[in-house]
């Protein structure tokens, strides 16, 4: 800031000094972590209970229960999720800068974990019974959190899926070394203790018709997920040993044995792409990832990419095959690779790669997985397939509702999302998720002491491809756990610091006899001298000036 | 600069004949004071009964809180492990100071106009303490005096800058925090660096565990102390809490004053108000002292008065002599400003076993060097709890007289404020205080008497007591009443005016 | 500079000079000085002040005249000290005295050093009155 300097012919006001007073309002502000959350989890809310209970009083189990109760308000799966989601909200952790964002992951895992081993049942929103029944197409998890906030909600739920056992992309995509089965049965188990009944092995649309489900059920919601590969259309792509990132895994995880060879080319960035080079290594063979892009712009998770480079996978960026090439008896031999240089960037800040003319290369496989985009199956379901597109997933007639990766290919935590909003919707209820009108605090981060992020350990790599199934990441102990909750800056809600309170020279802060975590002071403006030290001294800013 | 009582001195009426029946009291029967305190009459069998000395003295590995991070705390503090350190005793000590003075604006600020006094300077630089470059934000060498009767400026009379400006946090609101380090920041950081350990928590209930006191944090940490100072000034709900805590401790009464810093910048400082302080001695109703106090970028404005609220502010601002001292004939509109308690009452017992209550928690020096008294409660306390004890029956023998001297020199201090009072209502008596002033601060070589009072009375660098009998001195009142008729006839009258300099 | 406490002296300036009745000390704030006694006309530099030294306590413990000159070696600034002040002070907190005790037994300390270092010399130029001194030159102030 420039000094401004005035001087004495400037300015000359008559006008009288007003004495302009700087006043307080508390406000519930917008966590940013909530709002980078696509299922719109509450997370600040979550963690106060435990992290505040020294005000509140609450036993640590009180604190846990209540913290976990809040959670699976939105997100049936916190085990699941703890594990597998790559916590977008983390990104927006004002923490970030000072020492390293609030690990929320962890901290969702844990309480899962804990819950699991509790053995916590579902809360019931509703406690009569509805007569109105709902069929559910797809046991994934936009099916599943369909299910389960509609099924809380009094109704009768069956949920139709064609394979064997629910839980969808959880269970035929995601690796075991990612998600252990036993904590997804326990999380779908609690799900159907609810009430939920699973149809299983059923194919809508060849083994029971859409207008048969229509007939027998009030409301019909599919939660339909994107377990069709694509092909290249490249020369050579039909014939064994290539497959589709998702069928290579499904057969994986659903336990068959795949004969590789000696090097597996994984052709694709995302997660799917790297879950079949990590699930590759596994089964011994090398493994090099060809992607388009350049490295740093590859969509998978970060952490999901360096465990790949621990366990030894190549990549190789900007290369894209041009060709499979195959002997005389059809087996897989190798690829024609063309080299591409970034491009110039598009709308959306992505590089569009061009091919180098002239710079091809030739790469020795024995196996190839195309994992670069999947699309929904519709067969049987063609009637539907028209409202994919669609403004509005509820058609104002119909008793049909749509949801998860068929409307926009994304992480679980959408489809969750998305089962919920569809399960509100039905209801008529207001979005638990509305984040309407309010801000973005103003975190005062200096105000916080420092506390450096838990340290999250991990199964060394050669234990790692040892035994393919053992998880890579650990849940962290309670100590940690309970350290790592006190690091939330808990923006935009009082957690009872007292700062507002202790300095305020006029009194004008009051302790409430029934304060808990988002408000332990009244406020009474008639006796605030305007000074807005307590706007200055709150940390999170739950205090704004008025 | 830091501590007003008014409410109760009202001179003329009869809060002022209390203070001095009070006076009188206290300098007639000094021993009235220890029967004064609640349960000053146990004190002696209190520490006795409870056996060996040695038990009443900080034994190596004992554990000492001091609650605020002020100048008193940090002082403490400092001089505690100093004379430890001589007599070879290792403790501990532990200051919980919730906010960080490197904060900008009032969130890392001990509120108060920030002038560090002529005598607090001088007694530092003994100690030791040398306030480094970015600390003082101005020296200030002399005082210019407003009233509606034309304005003076009184010289100091060494040529010297001695009294200190500076910051309580790191500036105010918005300003740069690049050169600028506040005086609180660097009194913490000597504690710090003596070997005291700065907790950054807020405390948020003081109680006994077995006699010994202890202290919870508001995020429940917890521990028990062997010796608990208390130095958390009034400017926060602290001393309420121990109130309430089952000590026997009643807290001062405290006043309204009002602080706000107006950004000027640099130039316009130095060309408006340059080293000097600018003191205000208006006719407005419950203003008892008003300053304005050139800093950096920044124009400190501190009122003192009875219970100073906005509508004094305002018509403080907007009385001419005041708008006059503004660039554009008018303070911005935008400032950082609040209003800090100023104590009115000492602490009739600032100790008890184990406890001691220092800095304006205890007793602070009427308006003026709060910073100083500050000072002198620390020292005292430190030289008690190192070298006598830490029972209630040491405190009232090593450390009370100390307090006992501010308070007595307060009841007189509130005389001369008296005078002062009656001087901002009496126009003729203002002429006069102004011919003498003028006539002194023109002609070299005169005995500066009523310059010297005034500046005494405004920088609070000598006891009030000096102060007043230098007043009631038969040649300061013969030249006072030969200014009073000189000024108040028709013609020197106007040479007054044309005396009058800014 | 022009805004800090205390008064600057130039470099070269006498901030006290020998002999002058004196009725205050001085804290030095910034820069450094050279405290010189003349004897016999011939001015010797006997100690360096920096930043934080006290001088001139002497003239107001005894009530004396200033037994040495101190100079300004570069831009120095220094706060005054009244003897009033001081001695008001040191009634209320004699342990206030402590600090000039300990300016005092350092300065002590450092005079037995000089005198241990030149006694030393003497004897060495009394017993080999050809040879010079082996190290460094009598006047030559001691560490």
């Amino acid at each position: 800031m420039k000094s401004e300097e005035l001087t004495e012919t400037d300015r000359t006001d008559e006008a009288d000094f007003v004495f302009k007073p700087v006043r307080p309002v508390q406000s519930e502000g917008q966590a940013p972590c909530q709002l980078n959350c696509p299922c719109s989890t509450n997370i600040r809310d979550w963690i106060a209970p435990i992290a505040q209970r020294e005000h509140t009083g609450a036993s640590l189990r009180e604190a846990y229960e209540e913290a976990w109760t809040r959670i699976v308000d939105h997100n049936p799966f916190p085990a699941v999720m703890g594990r597998i989601c790559p916590h977008p909200c983390e990104s927006g952790c004002n923490r970030i800068g000072k020492d390293g964002n609030v690990s929320v992951s962890a901290l969702e895992r844990f309480l899962g974990d804990w819950a699991l081993e509790q053995k916590l049942r579902l809360p019931r929103l509703d406690r009569e019974s509805r007569d109105e029944s709902v069929a559910v197409v797809g046991a994934g998890p936009a099916g599943l959190s369909y299910a389960y906030q509609m099924a809380r909600r009094g109704y009768r739920v069956k949920v139709f899926d064609w394979h064997p056992e629910a839980g969808g992309m959880l269970r035929y995509g995601v690796p075991k070394y990612r998600l252990p089965r036993s904590v997804l049965d326990a999380e779908i188990a609690r799900i159907t203790e609810l009430g939920v009944e699973l149809c299983l092995g059923v194919r809508i649309g060849t083994d029971l018709s859409l207008e048969e489900l229509k007939a027998d059920h009030q409301l019909l919601f599919l939660g339909l997920g994107t377990q069709q590969g694509r092909l290249m259309n490249i020369p050579g792509e039909n014939g064994a040993s290539v497959w589709v990132g998702t069928d290579f895994l499904e057969r994986y995880n659903e336990g068959h044995a795949l004969s590789l060879g000696e090097h597996l080319v994984v052709i694709g960035g995302g997660n799917t792409a790297i879950d079949v080079a990590r699930t590759g290594r596994r089964s011994g063979a090398r493994v090099t990832v060809l992607y388009r892009r350049q490295l740093e712009e590859m969509p998978a998770i970060d952490s999901e990419i360096r465990h790949a480079r621990e366990e030894g996978v190549d990549f190789e960026d900007l290369a894209t095959p041009l060709e499979i090439s195959r002997d005389a008896s059809g087996a897989l031999r190798g690829l024609t690779v063309q080299r591409l240089h970034p491009g110039k960037q598009d709308d959306d800040g992505r590089h569009v790669p061009q091919a180098i003319p002239g710079d091809t290369y030739y790469l020795d496989a024995s196996a190839v997985v195309i994992a670069i985009s999947q699309v929904t199956d519709w067969t049987g379901l063609e009637d539907a397939e028209s409202m994919a597109g669609a403004e509005t997933t509820r058609q104002p007639d119909s008793r049909l509702t749509l949801g998860g990766d068929v409307l926009r290919l994304g992480i679980a935590s959408q489809a969750i999302a998305e089962g919920r909003k569809c399960a509100e919707q039905a209801r008529g209820e207001p979005p638990n998720s509305l984040l309407a009108d309010k801000t973005l605090p103003t975190v005062k981060v200096d105000h916080y002491a420092g506390a450096d992020s838990v340290n999250l350990t991990e199964a060394l790599p050669d234990e790692r491809l040892l035994s393919p199934d053992l998880e890579t990441s650990h849940t962290i102990s309670e100590n940690e756990f309970l350290a790592e909750v006190q690091r939330c800056l808990s923006c935009g809600s009082c957690l009872g610091c007292y700062q507002c309170w202790m300095y305020c020279n006029a009194g004008s802060f009051t302790p409430l006899e029934q304060g808990g975590p988002g408000q332990y002071f009244s406020f009474d403006s008639d006796l605030c001298e305007g000074c807005g030290k307590c706007i200055e001294l709150c940390p999170c800013g739950y205090l704004s000036p008025k | 600069m830091h501590d007003t009582k008014d409410a109760s001195t009202k001179p003329g009426e009869q809060g002022h004949e209390k203070v001095e029946e009070e006076a009188v009291r206290i300098l007639t029967d000094p021993g009235s004071w220890a029967k004064h305190g609640s349960g000053t009459d146990e004190e002696g069998p209190r520490s006795e009964t409870n056996g060996d000395s040695d038990n009443w003295k900080l034994q190596p590995g004992n554990r000492v809180a001091v609650i605020g991070g002020g100048p008193a705390g940090s002082l403490f503090s400092q001089f505690l492990l100093k004379t430890m350190a001589h007599l070879d005793i290792d403790i501990d000590v532990e200051i919980y100071e919730p906010r960080d003075f490197n904060f900008c604006g009032p969130a890392g600020c001990n509120h108060c106009g920030g002038v560090v006094s002529e005598s607090l300077i001088q007694i530092l630089g003994t100690e030791g303490v040398v306030l480094p470059e970015e600390v003082v934000q101005r020296g200030i060498d002399s005082y210019v005096m407003h009233m509606d009767v034309g304005s003076v400026r009184i010289e100091t009379p060494l040529q010297e800058k001695r009294i200190a400006a500076v910051y309580r946090g790191n500036g105010p609101r918005q300003s740069e925090p690049a050169s600028i380090a506040g005086f609180d920041h660097h009194l913490i950081s000597l504690a710090r660096s003596a070997g005291a350990k700065v907790r950054q928590q807020m405390v948020t209930e003081v109680d006994l565990d077995e006699g010994r006191p202890r202290i919870t944090c508001a995020d429940g940490h917890r521990q028990t102390y062997d010796l608990l100072v208390v130095a958390s000034g009034v400017n926060s709900a602290l001393l309420g809490l121990i109130e309430k805590s089952g000590l026997e401790f009643k807290a001062p009464t405290a006043v309204k004053s009002f602080v706000a810093e107006f950004k000027l910048g640099a130039a316009t400082i130095e060309r408006s108000f340059g080293t000097s302080m600018h003191v205000f001695l208006l006719d407005i109703p419950r203003l008892q002292f008003a300053a304005l106090i050139p800093k950096g970028e920044y124009l400190t404005l501190v009122m003192l008065g009875d219970d100073v609220d906005q509508e004094l502010v305002e018509s403080f601002l907007n009385a001419p002599e005041v708008r006059s001292c503004f660039p554009g004939n008018r303070p911005p509109d935008n400032a950082c400003q609040c209003f800090p308690r100023l104590n009115l009452s000492h602490v009739r017992r600032p100790f008890a076993d184990r406890v001691v209550f220092i800095g304006d928690s205890g007793v602070a020096r009427l308006y003026k060097d709060g910073i100083g008294s500050a000072y002198r409660t620390a020292k005292a306390a430190a030289n008690c709890v190192a070298l006598h004890g830490i029972s209630a029956r040491d405190f009232h023998y090593h450390y009370w007289p100390a307090c006992k001297k501010i308070a007595i020199d307060n009841l007189l201090g509130r005389c001369v404020f008296g005078f002062c009072h009656l001087l901002q209502k009496l126009r003729f008596a203002r002429r006069s205080v102004m011919r003498m002033t003028v006539i002194e601060q023109r002609t070299e070589g005169a005995i500066p008497h009523m310059s010297s009072v005034l500046w005494d009375v405004f920088t609070g660098s000598a006891p009030y007591r000096e102060v007043l009998f230098r007043t009631l001195h038969p040649f300061f009142l013969g030249r006072l009443i030969w200014n009073l008729l000189a000024a108040n006839a028709w013609k020197s009258g106007r040479r007054n005016r044309e005396l009058s300099t800014p | 500079m022009s805004d800090l406490l205390g008064r600057n002296y130039q470099p070269g300036e006498d901030i006290v000079t020998e002999g002058e009745v004196g009725d205050c000390m001085y804290v030095i704030q910034q820069g450094s000085a050279e405290v010189i006694r003349t004897e016999d006309g011939v001015a010797t530099v006997v100690d360096t002040m920096v930043a934080g030294d006290l001088f001139g306590e002497m003239a107001i413990l005894e009530h004396t005249v200033r037994s040495s000159t101190v100079r300004a070696v570069d831009p120095v600034r220094a706060l005054t000290i009244d003897r009033k002040t001081f001695l008001r002070r040191i009634q209320e907190d004699p342990s206030l005295a402590l600090s000039i005790l300990d300016v005092m037994c350092r300065r002590v300390r450092n005079l037995d050093t000089t005198i241990a270092h030149l006694k030393h010399q003497l004897a060495e130029l009394s017993a080999n009155p050809e040879g010079g001194s082996p190290d460094g030159s009598p006047g030559e102030n001691a560490p």
